[in-house]
């Protein structure tokens, strides 16, 4: 056991931020608490994209705090993107495993955790996380919940009917292929992210369907999801369009 | 193998395997001949594509209906992600690192 922790791995949380100068700071302390309860080795990467409200300021009154050990900062001369951000990111981790998550509360930290708990039990390399399935994952003791706080019906309808187009298409064997709360180890992720191309929310798509298609194990965990914990969440035409075109792209093309 | 060959195999094959019942129907003189018995080869045959295509699309859509009958809303997950986030602002506090 490495310096009395709970095993011998390093976690490491890729943060990508742009004007995130409030969520910021919170979603630091709340991934403290959990590494810390948990006594896991951490670290988080924050790579911010010249963020104009003072995010990066931000990032370094949390590395004061909380230690240039577990606060890595990665910032960047423009805003270049979510796709890049990851492997900008990538090149720091001192982890063995990486999490990628959403900075708007939407993914809560308190179920890394049980993604752990998961891969420990199977091995996997990619574990994600899904809001369309209840059930009890190997690794764990009890049944946990996948769903979302904050979505009307005509919301519900269309990202139903796009995951389920999706897995009619792409047949990828996950039951949530948008999702972008994953644990990955990090040999697998560097793997899949030096084949992927595309761009915006399809990239987290392609992640996935190339991560199926080169044979790694992916394992689910049920998360809640809290959509839009500011503000209204808007899902326009264009997006769908977006979507239909990259799903179509990945069906043809992984 | 990338899913669009797969998938686009699975529909030559299905239309070769369709053609093989069909051909009788569209030629007066088939170099296959019927395989199946006349009353299926008339009745069921010719419409078999729009059957397999509204089934289809039933299956698709009595999914999407049972995902959203069945779509867990988590107003608890709510609530707590609100208490925590406050207690991480006066943690913040505590540790002098600003958040508004």
């Amino acid at each position: 056991m490495a310096k009395g922790k709970a095993n011998q791995n390093k976690y490491s949380v890729i943060l990508p931020t742009y004007n995130e100068r409030q969520n910021l700071p919170v979603l630091v302390q709340m991934l403290y608490d959990v590494f810390t309860k948990e006594n896991l080795e951490w670290e988080i990467i924050i790579v911010d994209d010249a963020s104009p409200d003072g995010t990066l300021d931000r990032a370094k009154a949390l590395q004061k705090s909380f230690g240039a050990d577990h606060i890595v900062l990665r910032p960047r001369e423009g805003k270049l993107g979510l796709g890049t951000a990851y492997v900008h990111g990538l090149q720091s981790v001192t982890g063995n495993f990486v999490i990628i998550m959403d900075a708007d509360f939407s993914h809560h930290p308190k179920f890394i955790p049980d993604m752990v708990k998961i891969q420990a039990a199977t091995n996997c390399d990619i574990v994600t996380g899904t809001r369309y399935r209840t059930y009890t994952p190997t690794g764990l003791d009890s049944k946990m919940l996948g769903g979302v706080y904050g979505w009307d019906v005509k919301r519900k309808l269309t990202s139903q009917g796009a995951n389920i187009l999706a897995d009619f298409l792409l047949a990828p064997g996950v039951s949530d292929l948008t999702g972008s709360f994953r644990l990955y180890k990090k040999e697998a992720v560097i793997k899949v992210i030096e084949a992927t191309e595309s761009k915006g929310f399809t990239f987290q798509m392609e992640l996935m369907a190339r991560a199926k298609a080169m044979g790694l194990h992916v394992e689910e965990c049920p998360i809640t999801f809290v959509d839009r914990v500011y503000g209204e969440s808007k899902l326009g035409g264009e997006e769908i369009v977006e979507y239909l075109k990259g799903l179509t792209g990945l069906w043809w093309k992984v | 193998m990338t899913r669009a060959t797969q998938t686009i195999s699975f529909a030559l094959l299905a239309c070769s395997g369709y053609l093989l019942l069909a051909l009788p129907l569209l030629m007066d003189e088939s170099p296959i001949p019927s395989i199946l018995p006349t009353k299926l080869q008339v009745e069921i045959v010719p419409v078999l594509p729009f059957w397999a295509l509204i089934s289809l699309a039933c299956y698709l859509l009595g999914r999407l209906g049972w995902g959203v009958l069945n779509f867990n809303d988590t107003e608890d997950a709510y609530h707590e992600l609100m208490g925590q986030i406050e207690q991480a602002k006066k943690d913040l506090d505590k540790r002098k690192v600003g958040w508004n």
